[in-house]
């Protein structure tokens, strides 16, 4: 039997509704898990047990009156969550893991937040990440090192690392995560867990304090990728707050991806992201998820796309570019600390795109950057004319270990070198567990065209359905 | 050791730009920004001579709020709430011009 904090969301709705628990059982299981483990691996900036168990409280009474119906209304009532900490919660401490933000209480609440709050959840506290989400680690975090729970001496990715580690390690029943390259992807990849991150323009990001706008997408980070359908389907939608965010209708991506099955879909393996410099263990575990994707019925085929590494330079440039703008406005004056608060890295991504944004530098910088995008993306126009979905690895290898992330000016972006073309091209991913090599987590990723989530949440429930890697557990 | 290609005196120049601080991170920085430019100049491989600009990646163009739609915005109590200094119902910062 499980304990109550290591059930998938829809086992914990399951148990909602029947009432064979209580959401108060539920989110003191959860919080139980954090006093007892969190002191080792620091998921956590903020924990909000007391607003925590009010939420839940309050749901039960509500479930009490109203019954399982209400489930209909309030789809997530009585589950307890992580949040990252750069979605704005308001009255609640929000400090994107920054000096600069340390003290900062928003007043008012993102979208996301919002709609999860309306949807009936609880929130458990807000987790570290890299400073302003600068990272592919969660080193770079202003406070402390979060460590990954398959082993304490690695990291867990980034930059939504706290998100992916309290999923993991059974702390909350799912978190909430955000990518402009990688950072949802990857850390799910590097802890054993799925995460979604849907087209760019699906889910609002107001309220997310920006690092890259064109990339910047939030999604869930969740124990199935069923349970990350079924929370797509609660935030994505078009916000009249966010202007880029999409007007097309919203399907329901749990039910659609029942329908699905692999009769007739292709799915492409880019040669080129096999050809980069790839740890053996992932790269044998992600050609055996595709021969058994081959054996329900996919068909595999090679196809061609051009090169992750101009996609590296791309990304470089127009999130130094958007960095630097997006925290121009952090002065310390109505809100925060002042500038001498930024942390080494994010001087570093201010000064490349103060740099790169300048006169003289524009045309040979951002705007090459933005026309070698429009290539990337006709090439993966042209990709899904053949296939349905890629397949590929979510990292070049496993976790690792604190402290390697220093070596290099680009870390980030040379390690998130398989998941920055989908990114700059604002297509739809997401990363499921596939294996295990030398011990730590393996993620395959899958990329859809444009507003395809279905088509990859479909392949890959197909892939969890009949493989028990999803189920593997950390030994914390 | 080739010359780096951001010298320390424009690490100087742009940490004017950008209102940071960098005081004693010159050579570090220099030598990371280099670094990067580097490798960004690898783009001068593709040919985008007739390649349009990509400006939003789905395609939306003039995006306008509804005129009628509600407007959200903060008390000034609440847009005050994280200031570190207010007077008189307003942020105050230091002077800005010389008297």
């Amino acid at each position: 039997m499980k304990n109550l904090n290591e059930l998938t969301l829809l086992e914990a709705l399951e148990g909602l509704k029947r009432r064979e628990f209580s959401s108060i059982d539920l989110t003191k299981s959860c919080l139980s898990r954090i006093k007892k483990i969190d002191k080792k691996i620091k998921a956590f900036v903020t924990i909000t047990e007391e607003e925590a168990l009010k939420s839940a409280a309050e749901a039960d009474e509500v479930i009490g009156k109203e019954g399982a119906i209400i489930f209909e209304t309030k789809p997530l009532l009585g589950i307890p969550y992580a949040c990252k900490d750069n979605f704005s919660t308001k009255g609640i401490k929000t400090t994107a893991s920054s000096n600069v933000l340390k003290n900062y209480v928003p007043p008012f609440e993102s979208t996301v937040t919002r709609k999860l709050k309306e949807a009936g959840t609880v929130l458990l506290g807000k987790t570290n990440m890299d400073a302003f989400a600068h990272g592919s680690s969660t080193e770079t975090s202003d406070f402390f090192e979060t460590r990954n729970p398959w082993d304490l001496k690695k990291v867990p990715g980034g930059s939504s690392g706290g998100s992916a580690v309290a999923v993991s390690s059974d702390m909350c029943i799912f978190a909430t995560g955000s990518e402009t390259a990688g950072s949802i992807r990857g850390p799910a990849a590097w802890c054993g867990v799925t995460g979604l991150k849907p087209t760019y323009g699906r889910v609002s990001r107001y309220g997310v304090i920006a690092m890259a706008s064109s990339t910047d997408s939030p999604g869930p980070i969740a124990k199935t990728v069923n349970d990350a359908a079924y929370i797509l389907n609660i935030i994505a939608g078009k916000d009249p707050l966010d202007a880029t965010s999409s007007p097309k209708q919203v399907i329901n991506y749990l039910l659609k991806s029942e329908e699905f099955n692999l009769k007739g879909i292709r799915i492409g393996k880019p040669k080129s992201y096999f050809e980069i410099e790839l740890e053996e263990g992932v790269r044998e575990k992600v050609d055996e998820a595709t021969e058994k994707l081959k054996s329900l019925g996919a068909e595999i085929v090679d196809i061609d796309l051009i090169s992750p590494k101009y996609s590296i330079a791309v990304y470089t440039i127009l999130q130094r570019s958007e960095v630097s703008s997006n925290l121009a406005r952090l002065d310390g004056i109505r809100y925060g600390n002042d500038r001498t608060n930024f942390g080494f890295e994010a001087k570093k991504r201010i000064m490349l795109g103060t740099y790169s944004l300048s006169a003289g530098y524009y045309d040979a910088f951002y705007e090459k950057a933005q026309k070698v995008r429009t290539l990337i993306i006709n090439d993966f126009n042209e990709a899904f004319k053949n296939v349905d979905v890629l397949a590929a690895p979510t990292m070049p290898c496993v976790a690792l270990n604190l402290g390697e992330s220093d070596k290099s000016a680009m870390f980030g972006e040379l390690m998130d070198v398989l998941t920055e073309p989908s990114s700059v091209a604002g297509l739809p991913g997401v990363s499921i567990p596939c294996g295990l090599s030398s011990g730590m987590p393996v993620g395959i990723q899958f990329i859809g065209n444009h507003f395809d989530e279905s088509k990859i949440i479909g392949v890959s429930k197909v892939f969890q359905e009949n493989t028990n890697f999803c189920k593997l557990k950390p030994k914390i | 050791m080739a010359e780096n290609i951001i010298s320390k005196d424009e690490v100087e120049k742009i940490a004017e730009l950008s209102n940071l601080d960098v005081n004693g991170q010159e050579d570090k920085l220099s030598k990371m920004l280099s670094e990067t430019v580097k490798y960004v100049e690898n783009l001068n491989e593709l040919n985008t001579s007739n390649t349009p600009i990509t400006y939003q990646v789905t395609g939306l163009t003039n995006v306008f709020q509804n005129a009628e739609g509600k407007s959200q915005t903060l008390t000034k109590k609440e847009a005050l709430s994280n200031a570190k200094e207010e007077k008189d119902g307003l942020f105050s910062t230091k002077a800005v011009f010389d008297r």
